[in-house]
């Protein structure tokens, strides 16, 4: 399964407005936004500036980031305002940074727009050579910035070192965030770190406050377990399953239950939780027993193949070594039998089927006893 | 609906359900949560598991047999050959290969397509990369950009704590990093230039033995380089025994050393470990090479000037009795002087500087330096630059002199030309920054280098030598920066060559006796290695043409030298025609 420009910067909006950072600018294929500090913990690997800022007590200064869903078409319109003559100072690095007028380039912590050479050529090495050449002009450091190209060409390889993509408040660093991207996985486990454990109820909406008699709510144990079959190939379930703690039926597809409902942390008016009749732990094993009944079912061919495979490797190994260990020389031999035992372990390690079942979430949900 | 009365869980979850596989169960999660219910939380956002959620079904491996590292990588279009590599190494080899690739195919990319999809399909999470000192922030730039992989370069210590470490194996092997990779278990390990482990009794290869490592992943362009026990040395790293032991192997494969017999059987067991795709072969094709020397008389001065080194050249070997080494650098002399007066001006002075003040050597020099001062025009630059407007493309320019490029660079810009410089003392960002530049508006790079790390020119050409390298090694990574994969047109190759002076006779060598322009030699590291056995390339030539009394002598001598070139070329071809 792989995922649209758009269904990406779904999931990037989503996280990034659960975690509460500031929108700074948004389009159809970017976002320009201020990171909350919890979500520039999770997201930035500065663990060092932010020990500091707890134990200082400063206050925080946050990253912020253009992120670009579709590169293709940000930079088409990017280049739209400004054509490629341009080779004045800094106007294609500063064109590229706000494609879409006003916002970006008024990030934190810069006061003056004109002057700013940063984020648009900064973050943007693979930029091309007009991109490049209007940098450290804007820099205001090339003294040979108005002899003409080919003076500020030579003039930087003499004398002054291209500028480079830097971090920090204030400058804004693009980032292409496609399908695969390393900041999408990145976001995803982020996501499971802070929400991978779960207590809810379902909202009751003003009709329940209303009325005279207090809701009854069911306790669901419900777990998202994700199952890997591997051996030296792998293949990946996923079975979102709860249990009721209040009558031990079970749910597959837990989520398709959730999904049409409103879920609050809190517990709403009028309404009462049932008493468990099944401990959390009963509960849980349960489950496992309902994934492992399930999995029983299954075909296993595949291990089959794999330990056809792992047989058929030992015995080339095996025969191998035989000969070896006839060697002349204890040391030799010795030498021969550890290899020989490496060899195997390292072979079955690779081969040998396994399954291993792991939550991706789990919580408690309280739900309308239907 | 099941309603279990809460007495009989226990004994229904006593009863076994057994699977033809073991299974483990993390139940961590079951601690987290009474935890959290004890202290009252804190409790996660219902986005954000919906969220985490979306992640995995997406990256689900929903299939055992289906590459899926692709829909991971957007913006990486491999070519047919190499997504069939990484499709077999997975699928047929259980990720243990040799990759045996010729030069220019992409071996990195293959194994950077293997590495990728184990580590989609979470088999692989701790990876380490073997690889030579110069190459390792090369693969590392590679991985993270191409591949997203966060690959790092070995630098501290705790460097090795990092997943995925690119690491060089001269390091690596020594304590007390050893002792510590040694005692850890990688998912993966990838060793580049792999012939390097040829050798059994080598602490590489011992070394590389005894690291603890479920997939392996060895890169070579040479799998045999002088005989066939190299090969079953290397397959014993990989899979100890898939060859037979080194008995069955010697009585059922070999003839000679350089001789395979029972080919087809060979070929067929080998396929089972190796991947070698050739050049000219499948869908992977090249575009043609053309030749062009362009020779050119030197100018009065010029040539007056050239004589004048060159018989004090003569004359300081004779006086040293014949004594070679010292007299080495002299030759390079000669060589300046047909690149530009500012090479052999500087290397001159430095020269002069090193003599003692009274030396009968300081005078000659002088006298030299003074010749310099009458030559004004530079014959070679002047064809260079009319070669260049009537192109009007794109061309990369190569010296071997510092001087020179200099000078090129001044020359051009005053003919209104725009040219961009390239060497090797370049930090990476500047070298990046450089390339930018000549892909978006300078019509010239002026390139005193070419090895090291990867310059990649596709969009461009033509080249012109405006000296050439004395060592055909250089000469290959030359061309080979242009002439690559991803190269739409023939590339055309201007050579320039000073007539009446070395430069002929080493043009004629590398050109016309072994051919080195028009085709890509296969193994000519190889020939190289084995006539080196006795002397570097470069040395002989110096040898022959400090002593050769005449031109005539130096042509036959180099004459016999590329005779035997060529021999090897040959011996070296059969080979690997016979080799699989």
């Amino acid at each position: 399964m792989t995922m649209t420009a758009q269904q990406v910067q779904k999931h990037v909006m989503d996280y990034l407005e659960a975690t509460e950072c500031q929108i700074i600018e948004k389009s159809p294929v970017h976002v320009t936004v201020k990171l909350s500090p919890r979500a520039d913990q999770m997201l930035t690997d500065r663990p060092y500036y932010w020990g500091f800022v707890e134990r200082t007590g400063a206050e925080p200064q946050t990253l912020s980031f253009t992120f670009v869903f579709d590169p293709e078409k940000y930079d088409a319109a990017a280049s739209v305002p400004a054509p490629r003559s341009g080779t004045g100072p800094g106007s294609r690095g500063l064109a590229s940074q706000t494609p879409w007028g006003s916002g970006a380039a008024a990030g934190p912590g810069d006061g003056t727009p004109g002057g700013n050479p940063g984020p648009g050529a900064g973050s943007n090495p693979g930029a091309d050579a007009g991109g490049a050449a209007g940098a450290p002009i804007g820099g205001g450091k090339n003294t040979a910035a108005n002899n003409g190209p080919n003076d500020g060409l030579l003039g930087r390889y003499f004398g002054v070192t291209p500028v480079l993509p830097r971090l920090g408040p204030g400058l804004i660093r693009r980032e292409d965030i496609t399908f695969g991207s390393r900041r999408l996985r990145q976001i995803w486990s982020a996501a499971q770190t802070e929400g991978k454990c779960l207590y809810l109820f379902e909202a009751t909406g003003n009709h329940q406050r209303m009325t005279l008699f207090s809701a009854a709510y069911e306790p669901w144990l419900a777990v998202c377990f994700k199952v890997e079959l591997s051996c030296d190939l792998k293949r990946e379930e996923l079975h979102f399953i709860g249990i009721s703690l209040l009558t031990g039926e079970i749910k597959e597809n837990f989520n398709s239950i959730l999904d049409p409902l409103e879920l609050t942390p809190r517990l709403p008016e009028n309404v009462h939780i049932q008493p468990y009749e099944i401990s959390l732990s009963s509960g849980a094993g349960l489950l496992e027993r309902h994934i492992l009944s399930k999995l029983s079912g299954q075909d296993y061919s595949w291990a089959e193949a794999a330990r056809r495979r792992l047989q058929g490797e030992l015995e080339i190994i095996d025969a191998y070594y035989s000969e070896l260990l006839k060697e002349q020389g204890e040391e030799k031999r010795i030498a021969a039998e550890e290899q020989h035992a490496s060899r195997r372990k390292e072979t079955i390690w690779q081969y040998e089927p396994n399954i291993s079942v792991s939550p991706v979430v789990y919580g408690l949900f309280h739900l309308r006893k239907q | 609906m099941t309603h279990v009365p809460r007495n009989n869980l226990k004994q229904e979850q006593g009863q076994d359900i057994v699977l033809p596989v073991p299974i483990s169960f993390d139940r961590e999660w079951l601690k987290d949560l009474e935890s959290r219910l004890d202290k009252g939380g804190p409790w996660g956002d219902w986005r954000l598991s919906r969220l985490a959620m979306e992640g995995e079904i997406s990256g689900l491996v929903e299939s055992f047999e289906e590459l899926q590292c692709m829909k991971h990588l957007a913006s990486l279009s491999p070519l047919p050959h190499q997504l069939d590599t990484a499709h077999k190494v997975l699928f047929e080899m259980s990720g243990r290969a040799i990759l045996a690739d010729e030069v220019g195919l992409g071996k990195t990319i293959e194994a950077g397509l293997v590495l990728k999809e184990y580590l989609v399909r979470g088999l692989v999470s701790k990876v380490l990369i073997l690889v030579p000192a110069s190459l390792v922030l090369q693969w590392v730039r590679e991985l993270n950009t191409k591949f997203g992989i966060s690959a790092v370069a070995q630098k501290k210590a705790y460097s090795w704590d990092n997943d995925i470490v690119v690491a060089s194996m001269d390091t690596a092997k020594r304590d007390p990093h050893k002792e510590l990779l040694i005692s850890r278990e990688y998912d993966m390990l990838i060793i580049d230039e792999a012939h390097k482990l040829k050798n059994k009794k080598t602490t590489n290869y011992q070394f590389v033995q005894e690291l603890r490592k479920k997939y392996c992943l060895l890169l070579t362009a040479t799998p045999v380089q002088n005989d066939l026990g190299e090969l079953f040395n290397l397959i014993t790293l990989l899979k100890p025994g898939q060859l037979g032991n080194q008995g069955d192997f010697a009585a059922n494969f070999v003839v000679d050393k350089r001789v395979a017999k029972n080919e087809n059987q060979l070929r067929n067991e080998l396929s089972k470990v190796m991947i070698r795709n050739r050049r000219g072969e499948g869908p992977v094709t090249f575009t043609k090479r053309k030749v062009s020397n362009v020779p050119l008389t030197l100018s009065p001065e010029e040539q007056t000037l050239y004589d004048g080194v060159t018989s004090f050249v003569k004359d300081q070997y004779q006086e040293s009795g014949g004594n070679l080494s010292s007299m080495l650098s002299l030759v390079t002399l000669q060589r300046e002087v047909c690149s530009s007066r500012d090479a052999v001006f500087v290397t001159l002075v430095n020269l002069t500087k090193k003599l003692p003040e009274d030396s009968p050597r300081r005078e000659r020099m002088i006298e030299l330096l003074q010749q310099i001062r009458t030559v004004k025009a530079n014959t070679k630059a002047e064809k260079t630059i009319s070669l260049i407007k009537e192109m009007n493309e794109k061309v990369i320019v190569f010296t071997e002199y510092r001087a020179t490029q200099e000078y090129l660079l001044q020359y051009f810009r005053n003919h209104g030309i725009l040219s961009v410089p390239y060497s090797g003392g370049m930090n990476r960002g500047k070298k990046d920054w450089m390339m930018d530049l000549f892909r978006g508006r300078a019509q010239v790079m002026i390139a005193t280098e070419a090895g090291g790390e990867g310059i990649n020119l596709q969009f461009c050409h033509h080249m012109i030598n405006f000296d050439l390298p004395w060592n055909p090694m250089r000469v290959e990574q030359r061309i080979g920066r242009v002439h690559r994969l991803g190269q739409q047109n023939d590339v055309i190759i201007h050579n320039l060559s000073t007539t009446g002076t070395i430069e002929e006779h080493i043009l004629h060598l590398l050109h016309e006796k072994i051919n080195l322009f028009e085709t890509v030699i296969g193994g000519l590291d190889t020939i190289l290695e084995r006539f080196e056995k006795k002397e570097s390339l470069e040395k002989s030539l110096y040898k022959i043409m400090l002593e050769a009394e005449s031109d005539e002598e130096i042509r036959s001598k180099v004459g016999q030298l590329g005779q035997t070139l060529a021999e090897l070329k040959d011996g070296i071809l059969s080979e690997s025609e016979a080799a699989p």
